[in-house]
């Protein structure tokens, strides 16, 4: 597909979306029961102005796209070619939505695990060594990030329908023994600071 | 008052923790900054989700750690392997690289390190000088003028984004409708949500401008497999002493240049989205042609390396001076850290340094001090930046999606905000590969509601349209605007079509009319010299016939 093609398929796109969101913007309507003050703007106004200029623009791309000649395009080799040239990208979406969709299924840590190291296998080289450091790599920065996260900052991570309990144990046990440690050390600091002060 | 606001401003900033966050900042942007494809504005995102615990003048001091640490940061590998760190380092590589090649990167990478402290004070003073000045100016502005200064932030925008000027506008229009979504701000009705209760609330702005951003960004950096697999630093960089006192006193000796560089990086930093990526290359260029041994450059010259690195240190005071004093970003970076402002329910507007005087203070103080932390953190990061050139960059990313996903969560504590990340990281990605610029679209979602609110104001005092044209500041930004959309076109045809020679001074005596009509005694003199002044450029280019000047030789960024 030239870049004349290309362009001219992309205003279309976008005058199509624009035309489908004006008549959208006309069922804005405000309640019966909270009519606008005088000088009030309507809800509907702000977007369609936007969209007028959308439109606008749209019109001039169109036009640009059809008399400017086009430059000569990449040969990408077709369906194949175009698929090798976005595959990383492509993997990587698919990746996270999956990801996302298995977050409340096995919780923001399990989830995040087979995320990083389905990732980076998918990205990097697929040896024996590799696995090795990306098995390693994996379990340290996300069990960092979840335990800095979880942990320090207090975030409510999503817990797993079916790692509920494993969630809630590793809440239990990692976070419970820091806090302990923390107030170990919050005891000890007056004593500390006291002894500094003799000496 | 000043005074109390500053030492109230100062006791904040100055605890242990606030500092020692701010140290941590300023190392994680330097490391940050030297890996190259690694920016800045990605540094500061990522950083975001762990201030959402602090507070403001916590937060926003260890993002401007990152800034600051940032800027200077790209300049090591620049200056030791020859690929700038970061787009605001490219032309401290035409003349730091040499220099270091031929056997003083400790000098090298000195004048690199004092020319960003000198930039960065430099512009920290201009932003403390000029920042409550404008907005005072900006306490002036009504809805009409508020109004057509957002429409001009996203003309020059767009016309600064790229080469074509009209896909800006379409991304700055796509930001601007995308921040419709959700409850209207006056009468709270839903508009565009299509029945979804997700987005009821509009989308959160952060994890939009993270999608947008660093999710389309670290695709980038992965689609081709083999750069994906190779180490962040394609050459090995060798550890070095940096010789500060010869570079301070090299650096200082050349005070004009520093000066004119600084100034130059304010300057380009005020204008929304031209940011220090274009200042380094316009300060080395104007270093060049100031200098008596313009020949000399590119062969690793001291005013080589002092002009790009002042300049791009000192933009990040021009794009505060924007943030403070007006609310609107200079850059990505902030318009994270007006995201983090707002998640504190502080909005910046031009009264923002009058409502909030200890944020607006510890910000100035802030800036000072972490160009004093990058000067003293930076010999200590070039080892950590040797140990970071061995990452891959496919690992880097991998772990970086994963890292978006969790401190987008930890914004609101909703999955929906995920969903928004990915979704807006496959659209960016796509207007990425079609070759619309993304810049336009994230300062479209940032003064959209700011934009609405304007209109809405406006209307409700009065339906004139003709007001627009009638109060000058209004005036004053839509001829600013409209002269600004044609600049692209303007510069692509300079010296070689004879319209070029009539723009400047049209600019002027346009300008000149709403610079008369406003209040006070300064301001119209102004405008009358600035009208004079137009004519008198084109009363002088009548005389010479139109002639156009001898064409320039092209010139290519390497060549600079």
């Amino acid at each position: 597909m030239n870049r004349l093609n290309r362009d001219t398929l992309i205003a279309v796109i976008l005058l199509l979306l624009v035309g489908f969101f004006m008549y959208s913007s006309f069922s804005i309507k405000t309640p019966v029961f909270e009519k606008l003050a005088p000088g009030q703007m309507d809800p509907g106004f702000w977007p369609r102005i936007i969209l007028t200029g959308l439109a606008i623009m749209g019109l001039i791309y169109l036009f640009q796209s059809i008399v400017t000649p086009p430059p000569p395009a990449e040969k990408r080799g077709g369906l194949i070619g175009w698929y090798r040239h976005y595959k990383n990208p492509i993997w990587c979406f698919v990746v996270f939505a999956i990801f996302l969709t298995i977050i409340p299924i096995l919780g923001m840590l399990i989830a995040g695990l087979l995320f990083v190291f389905a990732l980076m296998t998918m990205l990097g080289p697929k040896d024996k060594a590799a696995f090795k450091r990306h098995s390693w790599t994996t379990m340290g920065t996300v069990g960092g990030m979840w335990f800095i996260f979880a942990c320090l900052l207090e975030v409510q991570l999503p817990k797993g329908q079916y790692t509920g309990l494993f969630d809630e144990w590793l809440l239990v046990n990692v976070c419970g023994i820091v806090s302990t440690i923390g107030e170990i050390f919050a005891d000890a600091a007056p004593s500390c600071s006291a002894l500094l002060a003799s000496v | 008052m000043i005074f109390d606001n500053i030492m109230l401003a100062t006791s904040e900033l100055m605890s242990v923790s606030t500092m020692l966050l701010m140290i941590l900042g300023v190392i994680s942007g330097l490391v940050a900054g030297a890996i190259p494809g690694f920016t800045i504005a990605m540094a500061v995102v990522l950083v975001l989700p762990f201030t959402f615990g602090m507070t403001a003048v916590q937060g926003l001091a260890t993002m401007i750690g990152v800034y600051v640490g940032g800027l200077s940061g790209g300049l090591m590998s620049g200056i030791l392997t020859g690929i700038p760190g970061t787009p605001s380092s490219v032309a401290t590589t035409f003349d730091g690289f040499p220099l270091a090649r031929k056997g003083r990167p400790g000098l090298a990478l000195g004048l690199g390190v004092w020319a960003s402290f000198f930039g960065g004070v430099i512009s920290a003073i201009v932003l403390v000088l000029v920042a409550p000045q404008l907005a005072r100016i900006g306490q002036e502005f009504q809805p009409w003028d508020y109004f057509a200064l957002m429409a001009f932030a996203l003309t020059v925008t767009a016309s600064l984004a790229g080469d074509n000027m009209v896909k800006g506008l379409i991304a700055g229009l796509i930001g601007l409708l995308v921040a419709t979504v959700g409850e209207d701000a006056v009468v709270g009705v839903p508009r565009f949500t299509f029945g979804s209760d997700a987005v009821q609330q509009g989308f959160a702005f952060l994890p939009v401008l993270i999608g947008l951003f660093a999710f389309t960004r670290l695709l980038s950096d992965v689609q081709d497999t083999s750069k994906a697999q190779g180490n962040l630093g394609a050459h090995s960089a060798e550890s070095v002493k940096i010789e500060h006192l010869k570079a301070a006193k090299a650096v200082l000796s050349r005070w004009g240049n520093l000066i004119r560089s600084s100034l130059i990086g304010v300057f380009t930093g005020v204008l929304p989205a031209a940011g220090s990526s274009i200042s380094n290359i316009l300060a080395y260029d104007q270093a060049k042609k100031y200098s008596k041994e313009p020949e000399k450059f590119g062969t690793g010259t001291v005013d080589g390396i002092v002009a790009p690195e002042s300049a791009n240190n000192a933009t990040a005071g021009g794009a505060l001076i924007m943030m403070m004093a007006l609310g609107i970003p200079g850059d990505i970076v902030t318009a994270v850290m007006l995201g983090a402002l707002l998640i504190h329910d502080v909005v910046p507007s031009p009264t923002f340094i009058v409502e909030q005087p200890t944020i607006a203070y510890a910000i100035f103080i802030a800036f000072f001090v972490a160009n004093f932390m990058m000067l003293a953190l930076q010999s200590v990061t070039l080892r950590g930046f040797v140990a970071v050139t061995r990452v891959r960059m496919y690992m880097l990313a991998s772990v970086i999606l994963f890292y978006c996903a969790l401190g987008v969560f930890a914004l609101n504590n909703i999955q929906f905000d995920m969903w928004t990340l990915f979704w807006f990281g496959v659209g960016g990605f796509i207007m990425r590969s079609l070759g619309f610029p993304i810049v336009p679209v994230i300062l479209g979602v940032v003064l959209g509601n700011i934009a609405e609110n304007a209109l809405a104001q406006v209307i409700a005092i009065s339906t004139d349209p003709t007001m627009f044209l009638m109060r000058p500041w209004s005036l004053f930004f839509i001829v600013l605007g409209l002269f600004s959309s044609f600049f692209h076109v303007y510069q692509k045809n300079r010296a070689v079509k004879r319209w070029t020679l009539g723009f400047i001074p049209a600019m002027c005596v346009c300008l000149s009319l709403p610079v008369y009509m406003m209040d006070g005694v300064v301001r119209p003199i102004l405008g009358v010299c600035l009208g004079l002044f137009g004519l008198y450029l084109f009363v002088q280019r009548a005389r010479a016939g139109w002639t156009l000047p001898d064409p320039e030789p092209v010139r290519e960024v390497g060549d600079l």
